[in-house]
């Protein structure tokens, strides 16, 4: 499928789609050059919700997710869970109130509470980290659908693909392009659902909801071919799917970028309800995810190409879009696919890359380094830090090392280690310290990559802690350090906690 | 001075009266419905699993041509956790009301 040569039609689609997005953010400038703040200006409730939903959809969510499922069937069923769940723990554990402690950065969150300069260097750290994790598994993305639409080799794909989506970042870093969210959530949504209407059409199952009529596919995979893609266990065991679950749902409520969805509308009312629709908008795409899943089975066997799995999974990344050619899509409807995801993970690159960027030059270079910095060293700084995190990323993606979802789950096995802890406890419980949140945070660290450090001479971390899964022990054990450490140390300064109970917590009585 | 420490002392499981024991219930609730549904049936399907692979009663049983478990987890648990918040924003505003009407709309 990659040698085939460039796939033209879809190409010139891509190529309008992120020329569309430019143009739309330039126009959108001009109106309301001051409105916007740090994801878009208000725009209510739903578009709040698409806000969050298009701020939280990347190439795991349209790519990796359908690859997993196409491998491993009913045990990749754990990250749409994993992946809806953790909004219920975000909402009813932290959004209202991170929103009254007004920071809304993780560094700068537990720099504050904590206060501890040095919390918020460690969180910081982990910030960039998380990011250059999560866009690892962008730019594999990117890479195989580049590879895709320009009929190259992966390693060109993602060289390409990395010199498009910077000079992508700087073009809209130059000219102040802000990102127009419902306008990126209405193609991600149309190109994920169109396509698979049209499949499910021609496969003749129930195209009208493709997400709820694909379960007589399901059925005929097992009576005509014998493939049983339900089995609950036949790749994990009870604990693995439960802990990669649970891991992937702490994870989601400790990720920075999304942390920082609270603060574009104006009141926590409207924030707790924006994520409602970000939520519905969200799981209108992991609805669909197993139907390609499914369908992609479906065709491969009634072609008679069951792939060995090796060659399975150097294909399911790309499966989405492959099963969109093997239903026999016309060219340019796979090309509003292609652009689809290709956006989802050119934005989600964009957010990361200018978050990690910004963390470098205000958290730790200006608060560090030289806290006499003008504005213009401090722009300077970011600017080449994108590049400098882009390269890392590049280097690392070279050579990927797993499947889009799998990279994109220790990311979220880093930040359900060490954040999510970090603002649970910081929010409810107003006796723990900075030593107990730098011992906390610290040991997150250890745990998350304990696996590939130690996994060789103790193959039972590799059973407790697996890499993508660490958080399920991992949260709980970081949370008794953190209990354990601020215990036997004095406690927070009076002024944080006197902030916590009446402005956080007792706002009311 | 001993009322004042009681007074900034934060904690989920010992919380304060008034507005936030209100709050925790609430937060339990939910937590417990995300909790049971979620792991809770995963349990519920390997204790009835017939076969290594898992397969069992509920494997078996169909709903809308599904396998039961496959609509519940890929279908019906993301629709839950929708509901589940909807749940907790409704309450959280009522209880938020409730409690803001000595004073002034300050919650929003």
């Amino acid at each position: 499928m990659t040698d085939a040569g460039p796939n033209l039609i879809p190409l010139i689609i891509v190529t309008l789609a992120l020329a569309s997005f430019i143009v739309a953010g330039l126009r959108a400038r001009a109106r309301s050059a001051s409105d916007y703040g740090i994801g878009g200006r208000y725009i209510g409730r739903i578009g709040g919700g698409a806000a969050i939903a298009s701020n939280w959809m990347s190439a795991a969510s349209l790519l990796g997710m359908g690859g997993l499922l196409y491998l491993h069937g009913y045990y990749a069923l754990a990250y749409v869970i994993g992946w809806t769940g953790g909004y219920v723990l975000l909402l009813v554990l932290m959004a209202g109130q991170i929103r009254r402690f007004g920071k809304y950065t993780a560094p700068d969150f537990v720099g504050d509470r904590y206060a501890s300069p040095m919390a918020g260097l460690i969180s910081a750290g982990i910030s960039i980290t998380i990011s250059i994790i999560y866009c690892t598994a962008q730019f594999k993305g990117i890479g195989m659908l580049f590879g895709w639409l320009f009929g190259t080799g992966y390693r060109n794909g993602v060289i390409l693909g990395a010199v498009v989506v910077v000079g992508y970042v700087i073009i809209s870093g130059v000219l102040g392009v802000a990102r127009n969210q419902q306008l990126q959530y209405t193609l991600l949504i149309v190109s994920f659902i169109l396509p698979l209407m049209v499949l499910a059409y021609k496969l003749g199952y129930f195209w009208v909801l493709p997400q709820f009529g694909y379960g007589v596919a399901i059925q005929d995979l097992k009576r005509e071919f014998g493939i049983n893609f339900a089995a609950p266990f036949a790749s994990g065991s009870l604990f693995q799917w439960i802990s990669l679950c649970f891991t992937l749902m702490v994870g989601t409520a400790g990720l920075p970028h999304v942390l920082s969805r609270f603060y574009v509308v104006p009141n926590i009312r409207d924030a707790r309800w924006s994520l409602v629709w970000g939520l519905f908008f969200i799981a209108l795409i992991y609805w669909s995810a197993p139907a390609y899943a499914v369908f992609a089975r479906l065709l491969e066997a009634r072609a008679g190409m069951t792939l060995p799995p090796a060659a399975a999974e150097k294909m399911a990344d790309l499966i989405v879009i492959r099963t969109a050619v093997m239903g026999g899509l016309p060219p340019w409807m796979i090309g509003i696919l292609a652009a689809g995801a290709v956006s989802a993970a050119f934005f989600t690159v964009a957010g990361l890359l200018i978050t990690g960027a910004s963390s470098f030059s205000h958290d730790i270079y200006y608060r560090f380094i030289n806290p006499r910095a003008s504005e213009t060293t401090k722009m300077a700084l970011s600017k080449a830090a994108v590049v400098a995190l882009a390269v890392v990323v590049l280097v690392i993606a070279m050579d990927p090392p797993g499947l889009i979802a799998e990279i994109t789950a220790v990311a979220f096995a880093l930040a359900g280690n060490t954040i999510f802890p970090a603002f649970l406890l910081g929010i409810w419980w107003g006796r723990a310290n900075r030593h107990g949140v730098i011992a906390g945070m610290l040991t997150g660290v250890v745990i998350t990559f304990s696996t590939p450090l130690f996994g060789r001479f103790l193959p039972v971390v590799a059973d407790i802690f697996p890499l993508t899964s660490s958080a399920f022990f991992g949260a709980p054990a970081v949370i008794a350090v953190m209990v354990a450490v601020s215990l036997l140390t004095p406690p927070p300064p009076e002024e944080v906690r006197r902030f916590l109970a009446e402005q956080v917590h007792g706002h009311m009585d | 001075m001993e009322h004042d420490r009681e007074w900034y002392d934060v904690n989920i499981f010992r919380p304060r009266k008034g507005y936030m024991t209100g709050e925790v219930v609430i937060i339990l609730f939910v937590l417990l419905g995300w909790a049971v549904a979620n792991f809770g049936v995963q349990a519920i399907l390997w204790l009835l699993s017939e076969t290594p692979q898992g397969e069992g009663i509920l494997t078996r049983l169909t709903f809308l041509s599904f396998p039961w478990h496959f609509w519940f987890t890929a279908q019906f648990l993301p629709l839950w956790f929708i509901i589940l918040c909807i749940l907790f924003n409704i309450y959280i505003d009522r209880h938020t009301e409730q409690h803001s009407r000595r004073k002034d709309r300050s919650h929003d």
